[in-house]
């Protein structure tokens, strides 16, 4: 295993957050604190407005940290500079809530053109490696389709294959299933779990979905800004989580 | 297929009809600068074609000349001093004078520009000239510049027939012997060419020997620059002694002077790059527009500004490239079309060409790099 298994994924101290300036100035984010192992799938659970977006983009390097101590990768990312954030931001698998595929792109182009961050694999190999996660998502079938010809689970599915193809050391998703029936998020959600599993991907996961808790090693909840279960002893699926630790 | 994704081109031709806007505009605009600059480049060019056909390395004109138009003659035997010289190979000497042709079928009185040249050395280079040299030695025999404007008559049509053609000239009558090409342009309407004895005959009071050009035509391998100076030195004051691009220069520079075409055509070229250059940033920033939130993806995912930035000047480039080529073939229909129309020596020149692409490229460059601008805008932070 690489040597980021030996330490944290992400870690995180003392996290303060806000928004605006001066008399507009509002906190957003109050004393955060937790740490994400390897292999670890955690959700992020929380009322609408509590903050939970706001944490993933400090953590995916989209917004500067102000506050705090926040170490993702091996990156510490106080006073990180741009090209820093660009390195690890390449090394994060990325699902949205929708699911910002490129429209002008057919789904094997979408997954492909990811191979640009990574110029040491070959077009020939990229072209492999994308078609072949595709198939693993059961689009196998559909993979000169154009995006508009795909359905929303469908979309859901080929972004899946996107966040996975360029081997990131973790997955964040913010809602991949909002946008979704029950079902085909059910579906999205089991193939993330499965590809991640297997490749001993951690997840840090945004859901309202309570359908989808079952995945989860662990259960961070968020309150108005802070987390308000910032231990394992609190998860619901604490066995599960000591399970996944002992086999690391 | 084992490329890497053309990212830039796919995105580009996503929209079929922005692209087809902006090929066609970038394809007017070349089409509108091929014809500015080829018709300015026609204008002057028809204005020295005579110049530029005298077949000698030096040309002897008289100090006051101006323009072709405004000249004095000046005598020939200042000529011979100079073939003393070991470099000089042969002089020659050429008439030029307004005359005035009267039309045979209609008898309007138009002015002719009428050239006297020697039959036995004829000091330039024309179509088909060689061969008639000796029909041009008969008394009152002329040649008829094929490329006169229309105005003197149907002197092709009725020439190819066979029919006679004399018409009065300078109030003689003459006797069309031939045909050749030189061109109208400002100013004169048409040409032609006949011996120096003929020209006398028409011109009735010009002196025997008061030339309007000498040319001087130099042995190989002299050093023409430095037989320019010899030579002015040995003819004096009274004349200039210049080199054949040097003549075409000093009648270009007074035609450039004298009239506003050459502004008039270079703001025309300005204006088709500048709807070139507004109909391409138009699209590309609409383009960049609607396609921010894609951009602002793939920044989140990693893509470098500097990623993105290459993305849209390929798209510039391609659109440059997409209206270069047929605005190009339009340009050269055009070109067809108007020279048989106005019988202007229109070119599609490589150089032209070469600078219309620069033009093109740098036009869709500088909209590239203007519509980049708004990729700034795309802020990774709200993809999620
Ligand atoms: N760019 C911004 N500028 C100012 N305030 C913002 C900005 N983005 C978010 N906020 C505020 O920060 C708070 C937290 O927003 P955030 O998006 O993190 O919530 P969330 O937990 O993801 O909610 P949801 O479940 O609805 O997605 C909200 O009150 C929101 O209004
Ligand atoms: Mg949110």
């Amino acid at each position: 295993m690489n040597n980021i298994s030996t330490y944290p994924i992400i870690s995180a101290e003392g996290i303060n957050f806000a928004f605006g300036q001066g008399e507009l100035r509002k906190q957003i984010l109050f004393d955060i604190e937790f740490e994400i192992q390897p292999g670890e799938v955690v959700l992020l659970m929380g009322p609408s407005g509590s903050g939970k977006t706001t944490l993933l983009t400090l953590i995916a390097g989209l917004r500067t940290l102000q506050e705090g101590r926040l170490n993702v990768l091996g990156h510490s990312l106080s006073g990180a500079s741009q090209a820093e954030l660009l390195v690890l931001r390449r090394k994060i698998g990325f699902i949205f809530q929708a699911h910002n595929l490129l429209p002008y792109l057919t789904a094997l182009q979408n997954v492909q053109v990811m191979f640009d961050l990574h110029p040491e694999v070959t077009p020939v190999e990229g072209r492999d490696r994308a078609s072949r996660l595709l198939q693993q998502v059961g689009l196998g079938e559909r993979l000169h389709y154009h995006i508009s010809r795909l359905s929303g689970g469908q979309r859901q599915r080929v972004a899946v294959a996107r966040a996975l193809v360029g081997n990131p050391q973790i997955v964040l998703a913010d809602e991949p299933t909002a946008a979704l029936d029950g079902a085909s998020g059910r579906e999205v959600v089991n193939l993330l779990q499965a590809l991640a599993r297997e490749q001993n991907r951690p997840i840090l996961m945004v859901t309202h979905d309570a359908r989808v808790v079952d995945i989860a090693d662990r259960i961070l909840h968020m309150q108005d800004g802070r987390l308000t279960n910032n231990s394992r002893d609190s998860s619901p699926l604490t066995s599960l989580a000591m399970n996944s630790e002992t086999s690391t | 297929m084992s490329q890497r994704i053309p990212l830039a081109w796919l995105q580009l031709r996503h929209e079929k009809m922005k692209l087809f806007a902006a090929v066609s505009g970038v394809m007017v605009s070349v089409v509108l600068m091929w014809m500015q600059l080829g018709l300015l480049q026609a204008l002057f060019a028809s204005a020295v074609e005579f110049h530029g056909s005298v077949n000698g390395e030096l040309i002897v004109i008289h100090g006051q000349y101006e323009y072709l138009l405004r000249n004095q003659p000046f005598s020939s035997r200042l000529l011979h001093r100079v073939l003393g010289s070991p470099h000089v190979q042969e002089i020659y000497s050429i008439y030029a004078a307004p005359v005035e042709w009267k039309n045979p079928w209609n008898g309007e009185r138009r002015t002719i520009q009428c050239y006297g040249i020697d039959t036995d050395k004829p000091a330039i280079n024309l179509p088909m000239l060689d061969s008639q040299l000796a029909v041009l030695r008969q008394t009152d025999a002329f040649l008829y510049d094929r490329k006169a404007r229309p105005g003197f008559g149907p002197v092709l049509e009725e020439s190819a027939k066979g029919t006679l053609i004399e018409p009065e000239i300078n109030r003689r009558k003459m006797t069309l012997k031939g045909l050749t090409e030189i061109g109208a342009s400002f100013g004169v309407d048409g040409n032609i060419i006949v011996s120096h004895a003929n020209f006398l005959r028409l011109v009735s009071d010009r002196a025997s020997g008061e030339i309007d050009f000498g040319v001087i035509k130099l042995r190989p391998g002299a050093d023409v620059v430095e037989m320019q100076s010899q030579v002015q030195a040995i003819l004096g004051k009274e004349v200039n002694v210049l080199t054949r691009d040097e003549l075409c220069e000093r009648e270009l520079l007074y035609w450039r002077r004298a009239t506003p075409i050459g502004i008039v055509f270079s703001t025309g070229t300005f204006v088709g790059f500048f709807i070139g250059f507004i109909v391409v940033y138009q699209i590309l920033y609409t383009d960049v527009t609607t396609h921010l939130p894609h951009f602002a993806t793939m920044k989140a995912m990693g893509f470098s500004n500097g990623y993105l930035f290459r993305m849209v000047l390929s798209q510039s480039l391609q659109l440059a490239m997409l209206g270069f080529v047929p605005g190009s073939i339009i340009a050269g229909i055009l070109y067809a079309g108007l020279r048989s129309a106005t019988l202007l020596p229109l070119r599609l020149e490589l150089s032209r060409g070469i600078f219309l692409l620069a033009a093109t490229i740098l036009m869709c460059v500088i909209s590239g790099t203007l519509a980049i601008r708004k990729l700034r805008t795309a802020d990774p932070a709200d993809v999620f």
